[in-house]
């Protein structure tokens, strides 16, 4: 009562009353639901600085977290349209007769420890509309259009149920169906799958070529030009020793272009998506990195006639990378790497090496990245795509007429 | 032995096709590219391209989209220079 008794004449100072109120909240809070108490007490005030938002705090809320409250808000948006009704009646007094009247429903309200309540009359009309929608928030969605957050979970949803669609079939209101949540409004899907679909094939593009000059951007320390460098984040690779960073520059940056969103390892990989960022699911054409890449059992078989280990292939290597600033990356010939360049770069004379749109790439490059092949076969993949698998390659080739490979007969 | 001739050939015949795509090429030119400079039959680069767009499905489909918009623009481009080239060479005909 007594920290409170000046605010009763509050109209006019809310925000300084509301302050002052708080702290005699805080401090007498445990007297608080006696009913002397309440009679000195302008509850108009105590909503009078979280009246001013146009977002409530409970639109930001999870989906699962909105449905909680919107039962509890439900029976206070009721308890708060009744004392909206009586502060018609009492408004310009004194609000000191109306509070005994609004005890019940104060102490109701305080329990459910919510803070939609907006009593103020002048922002009756907007308020009420906002605490109805708040109990329809889980519901239809009647006039407004709740801002969704997009937790990596409820996106995890999202790109499945994309996913089980297919991308390019991906109709919002299927993916709802599919996702089942209620919250989500059609438009929500629609937008968010917009930026999906642009955000993986920007992705897509920008790694196929990012594949062949990662090798300059690891020159230039992995801050990188462009494309996928910046946002790279080589470490979490557990890197087997096969597996060079060609692969690894795409592949980590592919990892979310296929469920993009889910929480992962790398947090800064998508700087358009920073909330949810990366996940770890597999990329299209590659598995993920804690199993060991596809093809290195292939490259177990290949060992033999090449006659070179996978080991013996990365341990001159990590000693002559320091020239190339490579060291975040193990397994890179850097003779190999200083060739492509070469072939690369010179043809082209630009610092990314590959050009941007080439139709028709020079021959002499093409020539130099073939002959790189086939004179350093046990290089690492430069895409790591996933590998067919020889049966069917060989099934095939039979059915063409080809015996065996290599032909042993020259063509 | 056979079998694993056979895979690294086959792994060889993808790395090639893979530095091809680095470079956007198109399957023809990827089996062309191939043959010519590493003596591949055509049908092997054929036969592992397809396997592995089997195996990859979703990166050749985004693959061919995204070469489908590059080649619209390279398409543009090449028959403007085409129509320069033309009427400059019209132009230098009347003199």
């Amino acid at each position: 009562m007594l920290a409170v008794s000046p605010l009763t004449n509050s109209n006019v100072e809310k925000q300084g009353d509301m302050e002052s109120f708080q702290l005699g909240l805080d401090e007498f809070s445990d007297v608080f639901s006696g009913e002397n108490f309440l009679e000195g007490i302008d509850f108009e005030d105590l909503y009078v600085g979280i009246d001013d938002g146009d977002v409530l705090p409970d639109l930001e809320m999870d989906p699962e977290m909105l449905a909680e409250f919107s039962i509890s808000g439900g029976e206070e948006s009721s308890e708060v349209n009744k004392r909206r009704e009586e502060e018609d009646r009492h408004s310009g007094s004194g609000l000191v007769s109306s509070t005994s009247n609004r005890s019940e429903e104060i102490v109701s309200i305080k329990s459910d420890e919510s803070v939609a309540a907006n009593p103020s009359p002048m922002k009756d009309e907007k308020r009420r509309r906002k605490s109805s929608s708040t109990t329809q928030s889980k519901g239809s969605q009647g006039k407004r259009k709740l801002k969704v957050d997009w937790t990596p979970e409820l996106h995890r949803r999202f790109v499945q149920a994309v996913e089980q669609l297919g991308v390019d079939k991906a109709v919002p209101s299927r993916i709802l169906e599919l996702m089942g949540i209620d919250c989500l409004t059609r438009h929500n899907i629609a937008s968010h799958l917009q930026k999906y679909r642009s955000h993986r094939k920007h992705l897509l593009v920008r790694e196929a070529e990012a594949a062949s000059w990662s090798q300059r951007r690891q020159n230039h320390g992995g801050v990188g030009g462009g494309g996928g460098g910046s946002k790279r984040d080589i470490s979490p690779w557990p890197a087997p020793p096969t597996m060079g960073f060609p692969p690894q520059t795409p592949l980590q940056t592919f990892r979310p272009l296929h469920v993009w969103g889910h929480p992962s390892v790398n947090q800064s990989l998508l700087h358009m998506w920073p909330k949810h960022l990366v996940h770890s699911p597999p990329p299209p054409w590659a598995t993920p990195p804690p199993p060991p890449p596809p093809w290195q059992p292939l490259h177990h078989r290949v060992t033999a006639p090449n006659a070179l280990t996978p080991a013996s292939l990365c341990f001159p290597q990590p000693l002559a990378t320091t020239r190339l600033s490579t060291s975040a990356v193990r397994g890179i010939p850097p003779q190999a790497m200083y060739k492509v360049d070469q072939g690369i770069g010179v043809s082209n004379g630009q610092s990314d090496s590959l050009p941007p749109f080439d139709f028709h790439p020079s021959k002499e490059s093409v020539d130099a990245a073939i002959g790189d092949v086939l004179l350093r076969p046990w290089l690492p993949l430069p895409l790591g795509l996933k590998p067919p698998s020889v049966e069917s390659v060989m099934v095939e080739l039979q059915h063409q007429g080809i015996s065996k490979i290599p032909p042993t007969c020259s063509a | 032995m056979g079998d694993s001739s056979s895979a690294s050939y086959i792994r060889m015949v993808q790395h090639l096709i893979e530095k091809c795509i680095i470079f956007h090429m198109t399957q023809e030119e990827c089996i062309e590219a191939i043959s010519k400079h590493a003596n591949i039959e055509p049908v092997i680069t054929a036969t592992v391209w397809k396997e592995l767009e089997k195996e990859n499905k979703e990166f050749f489909e985004e693959y061919a989209r995204s070469r489908g918009d590059r080649m619209s623009e390279e398409e543009t481009k090449q028959k403007i220079l085409k129509i320069i080239s033309d009427s400059s060479a019209a132009t230098n005909s009347h003199n």
